[in-house]
């Protein structure tokens, strides 16, 4: 049997994607639980409770309408995403039989989805080099792994379809004959965009100015118009079934898209940020690290050369799949531009973008820097090779080294690392947390609150602990808030669920919190005990 | 409906694929990992099968497939889970989606 070139190299492919899911789920698998930022929690909240209490919802649950109420501008306390990337989640809860690992690794999955792509997308049209290369390199793209670990699930899965987009509509174009056209591509294209608002609309925006910009280009060169009505039509047909199958949501994009972001400077033209790539940092200061602004923090340094010298190859060149990416690339220029017309809201999250075009100019690049030089018999291909083996040396020796900083074990890890707790014992629920919280679930009947008294609530704490205590909610499927100690005790906590949790009272050292969650125990005349497991205590109000 | 390994290299390929993703998802997910793995495959296979009907790559047809089924299936289940339970929903769906893809061999082949 003689081994098929292609399949070896799809193979390598699969090996290298196996390691972006084992490089990526690092946090998962450490602590196999629900963790991230509040954008996190909402994602998982909704899939969650689709998942768990097997069954679709329109109105929001009040843990999750408390907080996400209002941000479905169309249509008020139902879904503000339509229910495409969380109801993913919430088939594959049910198949993997959990709740957090199902979710979590899914999620990884459709994050790094990107990768798969880009490498489809380049290995057809550039080769298997170029594609493999990019697939490595966006592993370790921080643009990538931050804002999948701060909770912006469905845009990450969302960009993965710009190349899909791009290559079925490229297809499409160059196949396209007044006669005897095939348009099935341009039906696909039309198909995949509009699963893409679906997943979520700002990726797709990105999409459509992709197909305008492939579009010229490509008319240019050709010195074609592939416009036929019929296939217009039916690829609008399509694109409308999907858009008006959950309505509520697809039209709360055309709400949000009128709403501004008063935060970030959109209303003033800056001349100069024509020529400006990246944002101003300290415009998201507070909100959004420094590096995430950084070329070189992003991407790596070393990797500018060879950007630089795939773009020029391509301009130079100009065949039709150079233009395929350099469309892919201006759509990009144009998308983070956009506050020049007054649309800045969430502009950093397009920049979250850049490396699935840099991470395959970049490629290019290196791969076609041989070709530049004319060497005799067979160099240029040995060349080739050498300085792919040097991208994946800078890969792994630069790259994959400052990636391993930010997303490792010990990321969002409530437990000890190296003997000391850090800052996310804090944020993220314990082990004994979430069992108390899927107690709670179990247990607690729907419409009851839970008054929390133990997790450290001081504002030092708050801006940490205010995310365990939301984590706690998304797990227990009920609403959770501090108990003060201040509130009036027979108004309101006699017709709540109170939990004591003693576990963080130790480690934190607060001994008059302790004294006070003891004495505020003893006088729990309403209550009677429910639960009490692993120093976390629920008492229940009497009768109940 | 046609789905015929005619090539052994091809059926050696998904073979090797398939292993390494099963054994790679088993040993560090454990049985979850396997199953979400054959979650995965399972609510792309419909659309495989409609995706075999038109003339489109190898490559095409899995990638396709593959974002079809993880986008368009849990789309349809959502929307049946209104009036079913989710989990009738998925069986439901797939089968619904095993007879559009049946009707769709069909109809290309007339």
């Amino acid at each position: 049997m003689k081994l098929n070139k292609n399949y070896l190299q799809t193979f390598i492919f699969v090996l290298v994607y196996l390691f972006a899911i084992y490089f990526w789920s690092q946090p998962l698998r450490e602590i196999k639980i629900p963790y991230g930022e509040y954008d996190a929690m909402s994602h998982f909240e909704v899939a969650d409770y689709i998942a768990y209490n097997d069954r679709s919802f329109l109105k929001l649950p009040d843990y999750i309408d408390t907080r996400y109420g209002n941000d479905n501008d169309f249509k008020p306390h139902t879904l503000w995403y339509p229910p495409t990337f969380h109801s993913s989640l919430a088939v594959m809860e049910v198949v993997g039989g959990g709740r957090a690992v199902p979710v979590y690794l899914m999620n990884t999955i459709l994050a790094t989805f990107v990768m798969i792509t880009v490498y489809f997308a380049i290995n057809s049209l550039f080769g298997f080099l170029p594609a493999i290369l990019s697939s490595i390199l966006l592993i370790f793209s921080p643009r990538d792994f931050l804002p999948y670990l701060w909770g912006q699930w469905p845009e990450r899965f969302g960009y993965a379809f710009i190349p899909l987009v791009m290559y079925c509509f490229y297809m499409y174009f160059i196949s396209y004959k007044k006669e005897n056209s095939k348009p099935r591509y341009i039906y696909l294209a039309a198909l995949f965009l509009a699963i893409q608002l679906l997943v979520h609309p700002l990726s797709f925006f990105h999409s459509v100015l992709g197909i305008a910009v492939l579009y010229v280009f490509l008319a240019v060169k050709q010195k074609k118009l592939a416009l036929n009505w019929k296939h217009i039509a039916v690829s609008a047909l399509i694109f409308l079934i999907l858009f008006m199958a959950f309505p509520y949501q697809t039209f709360n994009i055309f709400s949000q898209f009128g709403r501004g972001a008063p935060s970030e400077k959109s209303s003033q033209f800056n001349f100069s940020r024509i020529f400006q790539w990246s944002l101003n940092p300290a415009d998201y200061a507070g909100s959004v690290p420094e590096s995430y602004f950084s070329f070189r923090d992003m991407h790596g340094l070393w990797t500018l050369p060879f950007l630089l010298i795939g773009i020029f190859i391509l301009v130079w060149r100009r065949e039709e799949r150079d233009l395929f990416l350099l469309a892919w690339l201006i759509a990009l220029y144009f998308v983070l531009h956009r506050d020049l017309i007054g649309k800045a809201n969430f502009l950093h999250r397009s920049l979250s973008a850049s490396a699935h075009i840099f991470a395959p100019l970049t490629a290019v690049g290196a791969v076609y820097l041989a070709s530049l030089v004319k060497l005799p018999n067979n160099l240029n291909t040995y060349l080739k090779y050498a300085i792919a083996a040097v991208f994946v040396y800078f890969v792994v020796t630069v790259n994959l080294g400052a990636a391993a900083t930010i997303l490792n074990k010990g990321t969002y890890n409530p437990n000890p690392i190296d003997g000391k707790l850090t800052y996310d014992f804090l944020k993220t629920l314990t082990q004994q947390q979430f069992d108390a919280a899927q107690w709670i679930l179990d247990n607690v009947p729907v419409g009851y609150n839970i008054s929390v008294l133990g997790i450290p609530h001081e504002p030092n704490f708050l801006p940490a602990t205010a995310y365990k205590m939301r984590w706690s909610m998304a797990v227990s499927q009920h609403v959770s808030r501090f108990y003060y100690l201040i509130d009036n005790r027979d108004t309101f906590t006699k017709v709540n669920y109170v939990m004591l949790d003693y576990t963080m009272v130790g480690p934190t050292g607060d001994e008059k919190l302790f004294n006070d969650m003891q004495s505020f125990e003893k006088n729990l005349t309403w209550h009677e005990i429910a639960y009490d497991k692993n120093n976390i205590r629920i008492y229940k109000p009497n009768g109940i | 409906m046609e789905f015929k390994i005619k090539d052994r290299g091809f059926a050696a390929f998904l073979l090797a694929c398939a292993l390494a993703v099963l054994l790679f998802s088993y040993f560090i997910f454990g049985i979850t990992g396997v199953r979400i793995v054959l979650g995965i495959i399972f609510v792309s296979l419909p659309f495989y099968f409609m995706l075999n009907n038109f003339d489109l790559e190898h490559g095409e047809k899995f990638v396709f497939s593959l974002v079809l089924g993880i986008t368009i299936f849990p789309s349809l289940v959502y929307a049946l889970g209104f009036i079913l339970s989710f989990r009738i929903s998925i069986v439901v769906v797939f089968i619904f989606l095993l007879i559009a893809a049946f009707i769709m061999s069909k109809f290309k082949k007339k």
